[in-house]
């Protein structure tokens, strides 16, 4: 029993991960029917971004690291969110007309490009985030080992999820956001500016995907460049377990992907973890082909 | 002016074909993009150096040598793609590449083409059971390493062990070579199973691991997974001895597992230059330092090294660029030549002979010391 419970905060905390990547994918399919393909290799560059800023500005150091580490994830989510806006800036608003496979082309075009850029830029080994940054101690829960840094990427990442949940229903931008994912046209004839909506899509997608690669940075301390490609890869998933276009079925997604993951290994098989998780997937789609919570047509944001 | 263009134009390419024709092209197919594009960026160090000093030497046979990279992307469809580039690139043989299963799907295409193979970090067993002629490698076989890695167990006196790789041609190999061995000699296996790689987290894996009860962890696959198994199991709290493969050292182990977490952490591997005596290994080492600015990381580019080694040798040797007679040199009168990382021969089958493991441990300042 210790180690299911142990099993389940392991798999809650790479879910959290999953999740708040999957958000990034979700809202651009629900506002333009698109798979962002380079949304991945956005998050990777939040995890190196957050790298250089660690070690050039020390904030930590100099206003402490809780405050510290509030201004650095600000800064990377800012950043990758402006990188994000000019993705969409360059490779898929000229395709805005074209047919939808030119702009799935250039959106892993995109994709290639950023990785190689990062690699060109940071070099091909693994990188490091310093050490010491959050105390490596364990908090002992009834026998369970949870490590500090775990429950602090669970917290940020499910704070960022309810901040966005609550943006998206109750505010006039959000609902701004949720007609252009309903019904392009009819938004613009109310006099919403569609292609504000969808550069605020650009913008809060990558700068979620940019706090995860941090928290990645921060929990594992390991990155290199083709982790998005890995981590794109399974939240993509979370986001269709969930019904994609649906933000609230990316984050039960991504954390039902973690736990599946994780008790899948537990119980089953390590090495047919990915294959378990997937054949879940297919279990769930044959019965609700738009995902756990995907109304209709998964068109709904 | 168009037509001088044109004339100017034609006799720089009509030199520089002339002038290709002047060299020994040997090439190079090393993963410079992909997850172990870090091995590949350092074999095409090593190799540019040698080169280079070959070079200056005079080079083989009166011509000059040149060097032909191509990329392998550390993936076996690409791998496929770069080998059938460099058949046609006129190359008498070509190194590489890392990875048993990136180096598989290149063997064939390599023999159809008659151009020797000197693979440097490929360690599968099955890669020279196949009666392929023009095929080479400077690193030893599993066997070899599984041998080496079954007396570091039982020196170690556990009696539970868990074994764990990641599904990879060369990890599964070993870790199917050692279980066996270890069962013969009373060694309980309390866990066998695979990860997969390239993730961040293996909490999962440790928890599962851990309820099994090991005495000690074997781990055959890469270093990235290494340093996040060491890290982890730390925060965990779980105090059990890791034992790894060839593929777990790297010097950036060390900074991806943390000094505390790599304490005590040990591996079988062949040697780096800086642990042999031997002269050539010395002048390398220093000339490497000097070109680069740090030593190699790791010990498969130097055996990239040593494959340029033995083939700027045979060919040197036997006088010819023949594939046919460069195979028969270095199956046949190849025998014990010094080379960066020992001595050099090879067997009928192609592989190297001799002992070449050694077996290694970290101290707590994040150092490695030879163990006996």
């Amino acid at each position: 029993m210790e180690e299911f419970f142990q099993q389940l905060t392991n798999g809650l905390a790479v879910g959290s991960i999953y999740a708040l990547i999957a958000l990034g994918y979700t809202m651009v399919y629900g506002v333009l029917k698109l798979i962002n393909f380079a949304h991945g290799d956005l998050f990777t560059i939040g995890a190196y971004l957050g790298m250089t800023l660690l070690a050039s500005f020390a904030l930590h150091e100099t206003i402490g690291p809780f405050l510290g580490l509030i201004v650095l994830a600000l800064m990377v989510m800012g950043l990758v969110a402006i990188l994000g806006a000019i993705v969409e800036r360059t490779a898929y608003r000229p395709l805005r007309e074209s047919p939808r496979l030119s702009a799935v082309v250039s959106a892993l075009g995109a994709s290639i490009f950023l990785q190689n850029a990062v690699m060109l830029i940071y070099g091909a080994r693994f990188q490091v985030y310093p050490e010491d940054l959050i105390p490596e101690t364990s908090i002992d829960l009834f026998g369970l080992y949870i490590p500090v840094v775990r429950i602090l990427v669970l917290f940020v990442s499910l704070a960022l999820m309810a901040a966005l949940f609550i943006f998206i229903q109750k505010t006039r931008i959000g609902t701004a956001i949720r007609a252009a994912a309903i019904d392009q046209d009819a938004a613009r004839l109310m006099g919403i500016d569609v292609n504000r909506v969808i550069l605020l899509v650009f913008l809060i997608g990558p700068a979620l995907g940019g706090a995860a690669g941090l928290l990645v940075g921060l929990q594992y301390g390991q990155i290199n460049f083709t982790m998005g490609w890995t981590y794109g890869m399974k939240a993509f998933t979370a986001a269709i377990l969930g019904g994609i276009g649906n933000i609230p079925g990316a984050m039960l997604g991504g954390l039902i992907l973690g736990v599946i993951e994780a008790l899948g290994s537990a119980y089953i098989s390590i090495a047919w973890k990915d294959a378990i998780a997937f054949f879940v997937l297919i279990l769930i789609l044959i019965v609700r082909p738009t995902g756990l919570l995907g109304e209709r047509v998964a068109d709904k944001i | 002016m168009k037509k001088i263009l044109f004339i100017l134009m034609a006799f720089c390419l009509l030199t520089a074909t002339a002038h290709a024709q002047d060299t020994i092209k040997i090439g190079l197919m090393a993963p410079l993009t992909g997850s172990f594009a870090s091995e590949g960026a350092e074999m095409k160090q090593v190799l540019e150096l040698l080169a280079a000093n070959l070079n200056a030497r005079g080079g083989l046979l009166g011509k000059k040598v040149e060097l032909i990279t191509d990329d392998d992307g550390s993936d076996a469809r690409t791998a496929a793609l770069a080998a059938q580039r460099l058949t046609t690139k006129g190359v008498v043989a070509v190194i590489g590449t890392y990875g048993s299963s990136v180096t598989e799907a290149s063997q064939n295409i390599f023999n159809e083409a008659r151009i020797i193979q000197v693979a440097n970090g490929s360690t599968a067993i099955r890669l020279s059971e196949k009666n392929l002629k023009y095929f080479f490698r400077t690193c030893p076989r599993d066997d070899e390493q599984g041998k080496v890695a079954v007396d570091a167990i039982v020196k170690t006196k556990a009696k539970k062990v868990a074994i764990l790789h990641d599904n990879s041609t060369y990890a599964k190999g070993l870790a199917d070579e050692v279980r066996p061995q270890l069962e013969k000699k009373g060694i309980k296996i309390v866990f066998f199973d695979a990860l997969t790689p390239k993730q961040s987290d293996y909490t999962a894996v440790l928890t599962k691991m851990k309820g099994a009860g090991p005495d000690l962890v074997f781990f055959t696959g890469y270093y990235s997974e290494a340093g996040l198994l060491l890290k982890q199991a730390k925060q965990m709290n779980w105090k059990v001895p890791f034992l790894g493969g060839d593929a777990t050292y790297n010097t950036d182990l060390v900074k991806l597992a943390g000094k505390e977490a790599v304490t005590g952490f040990a591996f079988v591997m062949p040697p780096l230059p800086k642990y042999l005596p031997s002269k050539s290994a010395k002048e390398f080492l220093a000339a490497f330092k000097k070109k680069y600015g740090n030593e190699p990381s790791s010990p498969y580019s130097v055996l990239a090294g040593d494959g340029f080694r033995v083939v700027a040798a045979a060919i040197a040797q036997a006088k010819t660029t023949d594939a046919d007679k460069l195979a028969a040199y270095l199956h046949t009168q190849f025998k014990d030549k010094d080379a960066l990382t020992g001595t050099i021969s090879f067997n009928a089958k192609g592989d190297r002979v001799g002992d070449v493991y050694r077996y290694f441990k970290f101290d707590n300042k994040g150092n490695i010391a030879l163990q006996k």
